[in-house]
């Protein structure tokens, strides 16, 4: 009989056999949380060829390890603290940075401790080929494993673990080389702990272990030249303490601590939310919060106090009698900083000019304000979590000390960010000249109280500004869209027929057509707007024997080749959505699905969900049903081309949809609009945009958009009342009426026209009165305000929020999801798995049966939609610029009709709807400014006549010209006053 | 919480009288079996010991065996029921198997008159710990210290009582830190200068009667997520209590069950022993059918004293010892592997 023993651990050990550590949870509970711990000896040091440890482990770092730093000529690997991967992660991950290193597992911990990004940027770092990197579990390993002392602090007990293991891995080497009889003895290869903790060194010292601090490490390393440039500023207290930094005055107050912010916070005493700037001032910044209903506004430098746009802040407000006003001008960062000198800068003793001239700018808030106008006033004394990331910026040719224009030599130097809501960066690079005229990306690193501006560093060259490689890439990265070609694990889960698949031969036993609808014979076609490739919708009508119609929606079954918990539905989830650009597409999924598999050409068999009602001709459902289904489409139309076709089945949806919307408005849905423009490129291969053109509007867009809402609102009701915690849902918040309030007051003052706000009926009814008989774009103009003044729709789901705000405001819609573009958004693919559930096609994946993973997802599929489409119109913008630029080539000059759309002290804010551009027209001088009325007053152009008075809403006309910055190289529009004043005489 | 026939209840009365006294195992009056302590037994409590009395040597087998695990969490003060400054809720449970013969209704009321003796002497707020609070008025530590008896062998509320001392002198509160934001006052010219008035501003509101500017402290953190905590205050204050089994000419110590259903008085009497001097009575009570006199308790209670000072002093020894080998002895093993 075998003989079974059980192998107890004895209590006796639960020093070392048990970690234990407290939580508190976020209601205020403790908790004790207690994890076991096992202690081995077979951990593999991960060097190839080690005696000592077991043969068969997984190597990565070479026998000899890393030999051309001069340091260390017999070789070495490298085993960095915490602290290096915190601040340093930029360097680590460069790829001149080859050295083998040894990532311990408390470092591990300890960097996920502290920052959950970085902490994945390590384990990204870890799993690449291309870079030898082991990870240690020096927790586990029975020698390197360390009990934490009385009165030791966990940073304390962290480091001496470091240090341990950096012994233990010395000692270790001398076993895995053992001395060769023969043969004189092989000078050893050193495990080098890097750090740059003065006090760790020491102690390091102290116990004869080889460390370095990284700049040093850098120093001695064959390419520091490209690696210096990518140290942060962080690290480099110690090595350059040489300036004065005592001496300097402090420019902003200090943060208070975080426990006190968390504290202040849930006593309501400060506030919390993120920082937005204002890109007309970059002076002034705003904070909404949930305790007033406009935001919390910020004015000046020091109330800004560091912050940075996106970084969730504390902010305490001021007393009431204190609030203020927005300023009404413009105040550009470039120019009122023009002659601040990076280097000079540095020691911030004689600031009287820079400090003079933001004064004056701020002047503006003395000026008596309506109290009306008056905001929650205050600043920030704290920040919750820092969103910087990497920035793509210009170098401020003028920050070049003119003497070293072309040494190599370190230097400080100005990085102006594309995005005008950030604050300039400072850097030091030692390649300045060369990257002049180039995109850059640059990381911020800290941002000192001493220090006007943040520090950051250098982290890689996108390209020439203004080619469109670099515009394209930087364009990406500005809004985080991942743009990576899809790796071989997702391209793996595609079906392998690859593009020959096609649908299998109707038969029961074929998976494929297992509870599917047989729908080839029905007449469907697509609309598409032209040049489309993934085609995911298509429609269908007949008359049915009844006297009532069959209508059906037929999208693309996407769920049938995205598989919940797989390689491509984790990228297409990170990924949220496709992001058009004017001349790329980013697509959410693999190619080979979203132009072939899941699109519905014409002629050929796809699979396809539909949903088909029965419909009175009144367009009154009375019956709908949903199936999964094989389609065979019939035709694609353009939407013109179906515009010109009507024949029967688009006549009969035509009639339709027009009932359904004639509904719908009935409903109170509204009309928006938002600028929409189309850039006409020369040919696919040069792609240089030719003109600008207005969208235009067909009668068919309208036929499959009235279509689509109707299916999404069908399907939306289904798989709520299915799924009631989890369903995915979208919505759109009705807009907080004080959101109205200026454009209410400026309608009345200009043009005495009313805005009724209470519903979106009502909202609707008298946009539809806002009309000017001289000038019909005048309506749109308003639509597009409005537009402004609303919340964004947002998906979420359902047992998430309560039930009374499920309604989507803009199409009067009590309930609503997206359904129709599985290609091309990850929400609806949630939407079809949801779906097919509840029809009982599928069982539900346990995932989606979470309410807290759906929420997850919403939340980054709602981020990732938002930047998608500010990408894309930051993309038509760059094009419209390009455009400009060509005409102004051919034409000299370029003016267009434009509408005041806000006045400020110093110029106006105008609006050109045939380009869809926004722009800012700039007064040298003060004009006399009325911002009761919105109007300012110019000097008439002839002299001797009177004033002439702008207004919102008037028409001018403005000459439109791109020029560029001469400092930084960033092209830009710029628009003077054509008609009714030249103002270039201002 | 056996029955025993009539015979044998008289003849173990009356071996315990004759001279010398005689009992079934063997021991003299006030000898005390083999108590065997262990602290820390339950890993996730914040405080835990397990004590048995006279348990077979052999075999691990027989004797009164009883855990206690005390268990800290935080609740608020105002809603509810949380206290200003803490409190201790006590619990006493028996499992089915010490008693194996009772019904369950009656081993609910057993328990519930343990319960009620466990915490009517530990709850009381003379005794209550300092470290309890956590933000003055607003959250605090509740203790609820967990009883459970796993066998009773006899002189069931000795054992309960040690295993309670033991536990709360094991237990540890975390370390916890109140975090506050301070308004400052409204009278500022400049923001930079404001954040350095703040300083001043904290030096000035030394005296206490200034009211107007109330510390709002809103919340807590804790400092070190590794760190056990402190120990519990007030180590010195949980009494240990000894039961006198009360024959009408002499009382005697430890009695195992079939002595229990032979006595018809027991006296329980909780002492503390702070410091040499002042013995402090937590508590007494008799249980049983029989009846005393204030005479007799007087005097009993100074016999008690005497006991119960025994029990403590050994105690606190075993208790010393267990904290060494839990932490210095066994980090100490751990570097010498």
């Amino acid at each position: 009989m075998p003989e079974i023993t059980i192998l107890k651990r004895p209590r006796e050990e639960a020093v070392i056999t048990q970690r234990m550590f407290f939580k508190k949870t976020a209601r205020g509970k403790v908790i004790k949380v207690l994890r076991e711990r096992y202690l081995r000896d077979d951990i593999s040091c991960g060097i190839d060829g080690c005696r000592a440890c077991n043969t068969t482990a997984q190597t990565i770092l070479s026998r000899s390890g890393d030999t051309t730093h001069k340091d260390f000529p017999t070789g070495h690997y490298i085993l960095p603290d915490t602290n290096v991967f915190l601040a340093q992660m930029d360097l680590i991950e460069s790829n001149y940075f080859t050295p083998p290193i040894i990532i311990l597992q408390t470092v591990m911990e300890e960097v996920r401790h502290r920052s959950l990004p970085l902490y994945s940027r390590l384990k990204a770092l870890t799993t690449t080929d291309e870079r030898k990197v082991w990870v240690f579990y020096n927790e586990f390993r029975s020698e390197t494993a360390i009990v934490r002392e009385d009165d030791e602090t966990p940073n304390d007990r962290n480091d001496r673990g470091i240090r341990k293991a950096a012994e233990w891995y010395n000692a270790h080497l001398t076993l895995a080389h053992p001395p060769i009889r023969g043969q004189p003895k092989l000078a050893l290869p050193k495990v080098v702990l890097i750090t740059d903790d003065f006090a760790n060194r020491q102690k390091a010292e102290r116990e004869k272990i080889p460390c370095i601090s990284v700049r040093s490490y850098v120093d001695g390393m064959k390419n520091s030249d490209q690696l210096l440039d990518l140290l942060s500023a962080t690290g480099s207290d110690e090595v350059e303490p040489t300036r004065a930094v005592a001496g300097r005055t402090a420019l902003y107050a200090d943060y208070l601590p975080m426990s006190t912010l968390v504290a202040g916070v849930k006593a309501g005493q400060l506030h919390q939310g993120h920082f937005n700037a204002n890109q007309f001032n970059y002076l002034e910044g705003t904070v909404p919060v949930p305790a007033f209903t406009k935001p919390v506004l910020l004015m000046g430098r020091e109330n800004m106090n560091r912050a940075v746009q996106g970084d969730v802040v504390v902010v305490e407000v001021f007393d009431e009698r204190e609030w203020k006003a927005p300023t009404d001008e413009v105040i550009d960062q470039e120019a009122t900083l023009k002659n601040d000198d990076a280097e000079d800068s540095e020691e911030e003793g004689d600031d009287l000019m820079v400090h003079e001239h933001e004064s004056k700018a701020l002047r503006a808030e003395h000026a008596k304000k309506a109290p009306t106008e008056k905001q929650p006033t205050g600043r920030v004394v704290g920040i919750i979590k820092r969103n910087w990331r990497a920035y793509v910026c210009h170098i401020d040719s003028t920050s070049l000390t003119s003497s070293n224009a072309t040494s190599l030599g370190l230097q400080t130097v100005f990085a102006t960010p594309v995005s005008r809501l950030l604050p300039r960066i400072r850097l030091r690079t030692r390649q300045a000249p060369s990257l002049i005229g180039n995109k850059i990306l640059v990381t911020i690193d800290r941002w000192e109280i001493t220090s006007r501006y943040p520090e950051g560093h250098f982290v890689r060259t996108l390209g020439k500004a203004e080619s469109k490689e670099a515009e394209q890439e930087s364009l990406l990265l500005e809004f985080e869209v991942p743009y990576r070609p899809f790796g071989k694990a997702i391209l793996d889960c595609l079906p392998p027929e690859g593009e020959q698949w096609v649908v299998p031969p109707k038969s029961a036993a074929i998976p494929e057509w297992r509870d599917r609808a047989d729908l080839r014979d029905l007449i469907i076609c697509s609309i598409d707007p032209p040049g489309c490739q993934d085609i995911d919708d298509a429609l269908h009508a007949r008359r049915l024997t009844n006297g009532n119609i069959e209508a059906g929606v037929h999208i693309a079954d996407v769920s049938h080749f995205v598989h919940p918990e797989t390689a491509m539905d984790n990228e297409a989830a990170a990924r949220g959505s496709t992001v058009y650009l004017v001349d790329k597409r980013i697509d959410m999924l693999p190619a080979l699905l979203g132009t072939n598999l899941c699109s519905l050409r014409p002629h050929v068999e796809r699979l396809a969900f539909s949903v088909i009602w029965e419909m009175t001709v009144d367009a009154e459902i009375v019956d709908v049903r949903f199936t999964k289904s094989v389609i065979a489409s019939k035709a694609a139309f353009e939407y013109g081309e179906a515009q010109l076709r009507k024949d029967d089945p688009i006549r009969l949806l035509n009639s339709l949809a027009q009932k359904l919307k004639a509904k719908r408005m009935a409903a109170g849905a509204l009309n928006l609009a938002s600028p929409e423009v189309k850039i006409h490129l020369d040919s696919s291969e040069s792609s240089d945009p030719v003109d600008v053109e207005q969208k235009a509007l067909h009668e068919t867009n309208s036929l499959v958009e009235e279509f689509m809402l109707l299916a999404n609102t069908s399907v939306a009701r289904k798989t709520q009342e299915s799924f009631p915690q989890t369903s995915v849902l979208r919505r759109h918040l009705p807009p907080p009426p004080t959101n109205f309030e200026k454009l209410q007051d400026i309608l009345q003052k200009r043009k005495g026209l009313k805005l009724d706000v209470s519903s979106s009926g009502a909202l609707a009814d008298s946009l539809d009165k806002c009309l000017d008989p001289k000038e019909p774009a005048f309506n749109t103009l308003v639509r597009i305000m409005a537009t402004r003044c609303m919340l964004s729709a947002e998906y979420f789901s359902s047992g998430s929020v309560s039930r009374d705000t499920f309604g989507h405001y803009g199409l009067a819609s009590p309930i609503y999801t997206h359904f129709t573009s599985p290609i091309r958004r990850y929400a609806d693919i949630l939407v079809h798995r949801q779906l097919a559930a509840a029809i009982g096609y599928t069982p539900l994946h346990p995932s989606l049966h979470s309410k807290m993973h759906v929420e997850r997802i919403m939340e980054v599929v709602n981020r990732r939609h938002r930047m998608a489409q500010m990408a894309g119109r930051a993309s038509v913008e760059f094009y419209v610029g390009l455009a400009l630029k060509g005409r102004n080539e051919r034409e000299k000059e370029v003016t267009e009709d434009a509408f005041v759309i806000r006045t400020f002290r110093n110029g106006l804010g105008v609006f050109v709807s045939k380009l869809g551009l926004e722009g800012l027209v700039m007064f040298k001088r003060d004009t006399q400014f009325d911002a009761e009325n919105y109007t300012i007053s110019v000097p008439s152009s002839d002299v001797g006549r009177p004033d002439v008075t702008i207004s919102v809403f008037d028409k001018v006309t403005v000459r439109i010209e791109v020029e560029k910055d001469k400092n930084t190289q960033r092209g830009r529009v710029k628009m003077t006053l054509v008609n009714p004043v030249d103002s270039r005489a201002l | 919480m056996v029955s025993i026939s009539k015979a044998e209840k008289a003849y173990i009365q009356s071996s315990l009288q004759s001279d010398p006294p005689l009992r079934a195992d063997g021991r003299g009056l006030i000898d005390f079996r083999t108590i065997a302590l262990e602290s820390g037994i339950a890993p996730i409590a914040n405080g835990s010991a397990r004590i048995s009395i006279g348990r077979n040597a052999q075999d691990g087998g027989g004797g009164t065996e009883v855990v206690a695990a005390a268990k800290l969490e935080v609740e608020s003060v105002g809603d509810g029921e949380g206290v200003d400054g803490g409190r201790v809720v006590c619990s006493v449970s028996c499992s089915p198997t010490a008693y194996p013969l009772l019904s369950p209704n009656a081993l609910d009321d057993l328990q519930h008159d343990m319960t009620s003796v466990l915490n009517a002497t530990l709850s009381h707020p003379t005794i209550r710990p300092k470290n309890l609070g956590i933000l003055p008025g607003r959250k605090s530590w509740l203790l609820n210290l967990d009883v459970i008896v796993f066998s009773d062998a006899g002189n069931i509320f000795d054992a309960i009582f040690m295993a309670a001392r033991a536990a709360l002198w094991d237990t540890k509160v975390p370390r916890t830190k109140s975090v506050q934001y301070r308004a400052k006052k409204s009278d500022r010219s400049d923001a930079t200068q404001a954040m350095d008035m703040d300083v001043d501003e904290m030096a000035h509101v030394g005296s206490a009667l200034d009211t107007r500017q109330t510390i709002q402290v809103a919340d807590f953190e804790l400092p070190d997520y590794w760190d056990e905590g402190e120990p519990l205050d007030g180590r010195q204050t949980w009494p240990v209590c000894l039961t006198l089994n009360l024959l009408p000419t002499l009382q005697f110590l430890d009695a195992t069950l079939q002595e229990e259903a032979s006595v018809p008085l027991k006296l329980l009497v909780f002492y503390s022993f702070q410091s040499d001097t002042t013995p402090l009575l937590r508590g007494m009570r008799l249980l049983g059918t029989g009846v005393s006199d204030l005479v007799q308790v007087k005097s009993l209670l100074k016999d008690g004293e005497k006991y119960a000072r025994n029990v403590w002093v050994a105690l606190e020894g075993k208790l010393k010892d267990e904290d060494l080998r839990r932490n210095q002895k066994a980090r100490e093993r751990f570097l010498n592997r």
